[in-house]
This record gives structure tokens, sequence and C-alpha cells, in this order.
């Protein structure tokens, strides 16, 4: 087929592993790094605005889930919601920060979870903003005629990476036991989850679907040097001859470049850089504020919304916060399923009605990028 | 960046206009300028004594021509903008001696004040002064507005941090590095002194075509000035 043909998400998932964990418990599961209680996890946790959230983790360090386990139960989720058969599924495209494996990609871990195939996979890692490019993945895939199904799916099991022995033994601790702020801000925002989207060539019969607008990611990766990352030190992160594969997995995690780091100042700047590429969607005409029915912003911290109102307030890009949509203090920040997980119950709450647009939002601090999708809600069986 | 967007009815959409397209070419201007090879430097924590002495120098020579420019703008902008004319003419007196500042700094890191005074500008900072004094020799020279909107910005949004950053990696005292944190200081009210600027000017799409030339131009010319800068 050689036409572009729209295409419509026709249903979607969210996996939240176990019940949520309030902030009192979150040293219980990840556990107390130089067997002290931290010490900025309160100061994280006022930052980022998060109450509870989901661990796959048990508080012993066991646990029945994987990455690719928590992403291909959203997906069975979405599958049911669709009523779809995992034979008719052509296409998939996962998102991750971190997979199980370092080698092979995750699409493979999770295919082979979901027992499905053979068919089409694409793996994309990065940060937040993997979801978004698995999904472009999916769009084109279906809107080009190469699939009718496609599955864009994400995960994160954050909660490995923050057990003490990652930063135990390295410099990321300083001799009382204090973890640098560069890791214990991830420590205490990032949990884990999985989300999916179902990609058709048809809207639901059923359910209100989805059709995909615009897929815009903008990365600004040749100006930023990294502002969040793991395999480098803070120090070391601009050359990659010295990250950790260069070093060997011992010596690499000694030096303490094992670990995800956060860069506090760079991240300021890389936040009016969102801004900006917002905005320049927005003079564009490529977003009009004002045609946005609701509005689904993946922010990582509950603390700068305020500074970023004003702005745009005063820049005419402002969406009126009564259509903002957001579960982040309740369901936690799962980093790129984060999105889906969003998309999820906004869906379930009933709230958008055919004609009506949303704006996904996924900005992603890893080396300054920011992704934006537009949909417009159809009826079932055809456009509104 | 497209700057020919539909036709604002009131003057609040129009205000709104112009700071969202000098908001877009700042960050693009401030993502330039964290590519350059000094930012770079500093970024990452490499900044030498002699980079921070090359920087001072090499802004010396701009920033003792910033209160002139916005002197004859001033002296340009007729009886009909009286206010505005007042509010250059404040802004000028407040700003030029800070040159000065550059010098006190350079001395304390240990450099010495004919050096300073006596270096030439970079080509950089040559093309900044040259379109600066151009634009301010014009009638009504409110499109400068949007050069002073990428040069203020500098102090709100970058002065501190780089002010705390060369003190902390070259161990020196705050006299050396008064510039950058009195800046970092003093230019935070940035939004609303330039709301009320641009509220006294004439805007049409015409000139708030020209605000955000000079915009990008100034934030081009200002990047080219850093990057020119030798380093160690």
């Amino acid at each position: 087929m050689d036409q572009i043909r729209p295409a419509y998400i026709t249903a979607t998932g969210a996996f939240l592993p176990g019940d949520p964990v309030s902030s009192s418990d979150m040293e219980d599961v990840l556990g107390c790094v130089a067997g002290k209680p931290s010490a900025l996890g309160r100061r994280a946790l006022r930052w980022n605005g998060i109450e509870t959230r989901h661990y796959a983790l048990n508080p012993d360090g066991s646990t029945v889930h994987s990455n690719a386990s928590l992403c291909a139960s959203a997906v069975e989720q979405a599958l049911e919601k669709a009523s779809i058969n995992k034979q008719s599924v052509s296409h998939l495209a996962t998102a991750t920060t971190q997979g199980d494996l370092i080698v092979p990609g995750h699409a493979a871990q999770v295919q082979a979870e979901l027992d499905m195939g053979p068919l089409e996979i694409a793996s994309f890692q990065s940060v937040c903003g993997s979801a978004l490019m698995a999904a472009k993945s999916s769009w084109q895939a279906v809107r080009t005629g190469e699939a009718n199904t496609s599955i864009a799916a994400a995960s994160e099991f954050s909660s490995r990476w923050f057990r003490p022995g990652f930063f135990e033994g390295t410099p990321l601790v300083d001799e009382k036991g204090r973890v640098r702020l560069e890791a214990e801000f991830l420590r205490w925002t990032l949990s884990d989850g999985g989300g999916a989207i179902v990609v058709q060539d048809k809207p639901s019969t059923r359910d209100t679907s989805l059709r995909i607008d615009w897929i815009d990611i903008v990365s600004l990766a040749h100006q930023f040097d990294p502002c969040m990352w793991a395999g480098a030190t803070p120090d070391n992160r601009h050359d990659l001859t010295q990250s950790w594969s260069f070093q060997g997995p011992s010596a690499a995690h000694q030096m303490g470049a094992i670990a995800l780091l956060q860069d506090f100042t760079l991240l300021k700047t890389i936040i009016r850089a969102w801004v900006g590429a917002y905005l320049k969607k927005v003079d564009e005409g490529r977003i009009k504020p004002d045609a946005i029915d609701h509005l689904l912003l993946h922010y990582s911290a509950k603390s700068l919304r305020e500074e970023i109102i004003r702005l745009l307030e005063d820049t005419g890009g402002m969406i009126d916060e009564a259509r903002w949509f957001n579960n982040l203090a309740r369901v936690g920040n799962t980093g790129s399923a984060s999105i889906w997980v969003m998309l999820n119950e906004l869906m379930e709450t009933g709230r958008v009605s055919p004609g009506q647009t949303i704006l996904a939002v996924v900005p992603e601090s890893g080396r300054g990028l920011v992704g934006f999708m537009q949909m417009t809600a159809v009826s079932p069986q055809g456009e509104h | 960046m497209n700057i020919h967007t539909p036709i604002s009815e009131t003057q609040e959409e129009r205000l709104q206009s112009v700071l969202r397209k000098l908001t877009v070419a700042w960050t693009e201007f401030e993502g330039r300028l964290e590519a350059t090879p000094l930012i770079r430097k500093l970024n990452r924590g490499h900044l030498t004594l002699e980079d921070y002495r090359a920087f001072l120098i090499n802004l010396r020579q701009q920033v003792v021509e910033g209160a002139c420019w916005i002197s004859r703008a001033a002296s340009n902008i007729s009886e009909d903008y009286f206010d505005l004319r007042s509010t250059l003419m404040q802004h000028a007196k407040t700003e030029h001696r800070d040159y000065r500042m550059l010098e006190d700094n350079y001395v304390e890191a240990g450099g010495r004040l004919e050096d300073i005074r006596g270096a030439k500008k970079n080509i950089g900072s040559e093309a900044l002064s040259s379109w600066m004094y151009h634009q301010a020799s014009k009638p009504d020279p409110f499109a400068l507005i949007g050069a002073m909107w990428i040069i203020e910005g500098l102090g709100a949004q970058k002065a501190s941090d780089w002010g705390r950053a060369v003190k902390a990696q070259l161990k020196l005292p705050e006299s050396a590095v008064g510039f950058l944190l009195y800046h970092g200081e003093h230019d935070e009210d940035h939004m609303e002194e330039f709301q009320a600027m641009l509220a006294m000017m004439p805007l049409d799409d015409d000139l708030e075509e020209r605000i955000v030339t000079a915009a990008r131009v100034t934030g081009r010319l200002y990047a080219l000035q850093i990057e020119e800068i030798d380093l160690a």
C-alpha cells in the first residue's frame, strides 16, 4: 500500500506492580544506603510532589517481575481491552531507560514474555522520551500500511537501580553515609510500571479511539552534555572514552559510574530549552493552546509547575490548568511508561468525548529532548 | 521561527506574542552558547585561570560600549516616547560603570590593568558592537529592545551560575567574580521590566518582526564573541 492513512489508538493499558508504597515506606523496599535513612529524601519528595508509587521489588530485594514482564502485563491489558488476539499484532515497538539485559534490546524480551510472533520489533532506549519514539514507530508502521495492528509499549524497573549496592563503596556516598544529590533525587523520584497503546488502521467498533494527528520529537543533544545518565561519573560524562565499559564493570562501579545520575544545574537550562521548544510549536501554529481539551504533561517536579505556568501565561502559551490531567502524585514517575499510564487513566475516567483534542508532552532531561503528540478522539467505528 | 503569525487583536495578545518569540530566541541563543568551547569548558569543570582572564578581557570590550549604545539609542527616541527615552537613559546610567567591575575582577584574578584596558575587540565583539551602534543610530530605534532582551537575559539567567562555577573551580575570592555575581543578583526583574518597556512602544507586525530579528542577530553575534575567545 503506497498511501498514507490515518492510524488510531484503539486501546490503552497500564500495569503498576503491587500496592501503592507511601513515602515513609520507600526505604523499607529500596533499602537504606550505608544502613542509614536518607537525609535528602524529604527534600526530594517536596520537590517532586510524589505521595505514593509502586515497586516491583519486595523488601528483601526479591521480585516476581522483570522490566520485560512489567511491559508485557501492560500490553496484555491493552490487547484484552481492544479484544485483539496476539496473532493479529504484526509490529511491536518498545521503550525503556534500562532493559533487563544490556544486549539485546527490550522489545525482544517483551515479545518473548508475551509469547507472540513472528512479528517485527523495534527497541527504543532513551529516557522518558523513548515512549514517543516507540509510538512514532507504531504510528508510521500503521499509517504507511506496513502493519495493520501495532503495539507501542514502555516500562521501567527503576527500583533495581536504587538498591544500596549501586551506591555503597563509591564516591557517590560520603564518609557520613550521605548519597550525593545527583543520585539521591532520582532514587526518591522514579518507580516501576508499564504502559501500552494499541495502534490500528481503523477506530475501535466499541470504544472511543484516538486518532494520532502528529508526533514531533525535538532533540538538542548537540548543545548539551548528558543531564541524566548512567555509565559515567559526573566529571567524565562528556568523554565517552572514559565511560563504564572502558573501565570494566568492577572499576566502573567503584568510580560511581554505574548509578543513574542527574545534573541539576544543567537541568535548569534544559527546562528553559523545553519551554522554548514548546513555545516555538505554539508560535508556528503547530500547537494551539486554546484548542487543547486535555493536556498530559509528564513533569518530574511539581515545584517547577508554578514557574513554568507564569512564563506560559506571559507568552500566550498557557493551556488552561483545568484541562491538565496528571496522576504523578499517586502513581509515581514511571519514566517512559508515565505518559501511557496517564493516558490510560484519562481514558478510563470517561472524560474524553469524540472531537476533543489531547496533547501529550514528554520532556526528557537525558541530553535535552522533548516530544509532543497530538491526538483527536473519534467515536466508535468512524471519524467524528 | 515563523514571525508572520496572525495579527493579534488586543495589546495583551500582542505583548504575549512578542514575549513568546523573544523567549524562543533566548532559548535558541542559550543552547548555542552552551555549545561554545568556553562555556563547555566551564560546564565541565575544566576552566583555567587563563581562560577566565581571557573571558574578562573579551567581555570588557563589549560591556564598555553597552551604556554608550543605549545612550545613543535614547538620544534617537522622539519626544512622543519620552517615558521610553527616560527608561533607556536610566538604564545607561545604571550600567555605564560596569566595565570597571570587569577591570577590577581582572586585576583580582592576577591580571594587569593595562592588559585588559589595551586589548582589542575580537571579531565577534566587533560585529556585535557595530550592529548595536547601527541599530541605535536609527530614528526611534525600538528594535534594540530585542538586543537588550538577549544581553539582559544573560544577567538574569546565566551570570550567577557562571560566577559561582568560576569561583568554585578556580578557588577565587568573590572580588574576582563580582561582575558575574552582581549581575545575577540584579537582573532578576527581567520579564516585568521588559513588559513595561514593550508597553511603551507602538507595537505592530512590523515592529514585532524587527524586535525579534534584533534579538536573534544579537544572540548570534554574542555567541560568536564567546566562540572567538582564545582558550588555554
